[in-house]
């Protein structure tokens, strides 16, 4: 599934997904009009190199997404070609390739195009999170909690909420956007700004609204690594309840953007 | 996720404003019997009334920021206040006549629209509905609060639950986020970034510069106190040994006068012959000398008795300052064809 989006390479398959002119790729110093290479271009690049220098690049590709990945902030495909890449990008695809297969095998990860007008890619865990408490204590980060309850909420709510909703909900919980908080500091920045760059929320103006409100989505990356039959779990335990008794939210969990997670870890 | 999915089947919202102005129109005319009906002869003149005009568009700016303001009261699905609202702008709507009413009348139709939208959304459960609040209060339980005995003070926060948070509330709700996150765990080096080489180096020169310096300090400091010792004593000595100069060139003839500058001068260094006016001063300036003009009016100088001294003291002290350049030595050398020192300069002299 997160290899839909790429370029297949099936050897012998003579046709790139994206019309490339030969010449274009190779002498384009621009990289902001990246364009992904044919199949064919990928093997003659590939010819001119040694192993050890595939390798050499693929490495320092998966260091690029495993620093990157500290803050959660997404890789463009355009700033990897420009600082890392550089003149490997005739092989691009093929470093991709080895690169998500390196994380899938060594570390357990899967490398996700969450964006693909824009071709951004995450880092998620190819494995379900252990049941019961975790084996190492590894210190928790708070505002993972406060991500949790305002996904929740929007959750819960149909999948779109009106900022108002969730600073309400927050203040009852101590928290209070116009004030700093101890934890959190300047919470309207981590929700609005943090949250948002990380992929985990998508704030959205709502037109027409006068002063100018915005509402609260799930994010591309919560679409991908947040659990919704999880999160249901949760309120069941929560609020003593079956889980089933809330009906859409239940039917929304389990539908098919919801079958990603219920797939187990697979070995 | 679906927005518009509203299972309830209510009227008001529901119905965009076309509808409902025609709706609310076949209402009114059975209900109104002559409220606003006017004749046609009115027509003209309404149209263009500006204070009529003026009315009416206030009366939609009224109505507009009403649905503004009060915008959580419309929400509640226990009243109708939107439906009153429509009610109202079709009952303006009649009067409309001029684009800007006509634009005020669409930016109400706008803001009631989305108004309408959202109270549909709500509608949205089908089975259980979710309140944030509850969920609110149900996680502060979760989180550990310490809710305090005291029922009053939970009716004084306005229905929050007055207590304590522990310190690690939102680590427990981290932590129970985790298993319902497949996050990536955060990769970080084990050992931190590392470079060998650079830091031995840079502590042995500095230390080693540190050494020096600190010798260096402790010298100055004896120095200098010699020095300043060596100063005031070498000018006390120096005195008390041209003293000895004049007197014993005194006795050995106490009745021939000793030229001044005969005494002073020393052919030899212009330096010293400075520094032997400077000290010859100290012995006018404490008595010990003193100084006359013989008969050809040239200065000769004297030691003076111990017994002399109080009787010349306090009266006929005269000031006069001294002073000599290079040349004016020269000449007096030759004048006076000094061949030699009288003062015999110190061996041991220091610069």
């Amino acid at each position: 599934m997160s290899q839909r989006k790429r370029l297949s390479n099936t050897p012998g398959s003579s046709q790139g997904k994206r019309p490339s002119s030969s010449s274009v790729a190779q002498e384009e110093h621009d990289d902001t009009a990246f364009t992904q290479p044919s199949t064919s271009q990928v093997q003659r690049g590939m010819e001119k190199l040694t192993p050890a220098q595939v390798d050499q690049k693929t490495a320092e590709v998966v260091q690029y997404f495993l620093v990157k990945d500290q803050k959660k902030i997404p890789v463009r495909r355009a700033e990897l070609v420009k600082h890392v890449v550089k003149e490997y990008r005739t092989i691009y695809p093929e470093i991709m390739k080895r690169a998500a297969r390196t994380f899938d095998q060594v570390f357990g990860l899967k490398m996700i195009e969450i964006d693909a007008k824009n071709h951004m890619y995450i880092l998620i865990n190819k494995l379900e999170p252990a049941e019961g408490p975790p084996a190492t204590r590894s210190p928790t980060n708070p505002k993972m909690g406060l991500l949790f309850v305002i996904l929740s909420v929007v959750f819960m709510k149909g999948g779109v909420v009106r900022e108002n909703l969730i600073w309400s909900t927050l203040k009852k919980l101590r928290v209070d956007p116009g004030e700093k908080h101890e934890e959190f500091g300047d919470v309207k920045r981590v929700v609005t700004d943090e949250f948002v760059r990380q992929r985990y929320l998508e704030y959205v103006r709502i037109p027409h609204t006068e002063p100018v409100e915005h509402e609260f989505r799930w994010g591309q990356r919560a679409d991908v690594e947040v659990s919704k039959t999880k999160i249901l779990e949760f309120m069941g335990q929560l609020h003593e309840q079956d889980p089933q008794t809330w009906t859409q939210q239940h039917r929304e969990a389990h539908s098919a953007s919801g079958s990603s997670q219920a797939s187990s870890s697979q070995r | 996720m679906k927005r518009a999915k509203g299972g309830g089947d209510e009227d008001g919202p529901r119905q965009n404003g076309a509808a409902g102005r025609r709706k609310g129109e076949q209402q009114k005319s059975d209900a109104d019997d002559g409220d606003c009906d006017f004749g046609a002869g009115d027509l003209q003149e309404d149209d263009n009334d500006p204070g009529l005009r003026r009315e009416i568009r206030s009366k939609y700016r009224d109505l507009i920021n009403s649905v503004q303001q009060n915008r959580e009261d419309m929400l509640r699905p226990s009243n109708n206040k939107l439906t009153e609202v429509l009610e109202e702008a079709n009952k303006l709507f009649k009067d409309v006549r001029q684009a800007r009413e006509a634009a005020l009348d669409a930016q109400l139709l706008v803001v009631a629209t989305d108004l309408g939208k959202e109270k549909a959304s709500q509608l949205f459960a089908e089975g259980t509905a979710f309140d944030p609040t509850a969920f609110a209060e149900h996680l502060l339980s979760f989180m550990g609060l310490n809710r305090l005995e005291d029922g009053e003070d939970e009716q004084q926060n306005g229905g929050a639950v007055d207590g304590y948070l522990p310190q690690d509330a939102w680590h427990r709700v981290a932590r129970r986020a985790q298993c319902c996150v497949r996050a990536a765990p955060s990769f970080h080096y084990m050992m931190g970034s590392f470079h060998a080489e650079p830091p031995p180096p840079k502590q042995r020169t500095e230390r080693q510069r540190k050494a020096p310096g600190k010798e260096a300090k402790r010298i100055m400091p004896t120095q200098l106190k010699r020095m300043e010792g060596s100063h005031q004593e070498a000018t006390e000595k120096e005195v008390e040994r041209i003293l000895g100069y004049l007197k014993s060139y005194y006795q050995d003839d106490p009745t021939s006068p000793i030229s001044y500058y005969e005494f002073v001068i020393d052919p030899n260094s212009f330096s010293r012959t400075v520094e032997n006016i400077f000290h010859t001063s100290f012995l006018i300036r404490d008595g010990l000398a003193r100084m006359h003009m013989d008969n050809a009016k040239l200065p000769c100088i004297a030691p003076v008795e111990e017994g002399e001294v109080e009787a010349g003291g306090s009266l006929s002290r005269k000031q006069c300052i001294v002073s000599i350049s290079p040349k004016i030595w020269k000449e007096l050398i030759e004048a006076f064809d000094i061949k030699d020192t009288m003062i015999q300069p110190l061996n041991t002299h220091n610069e």
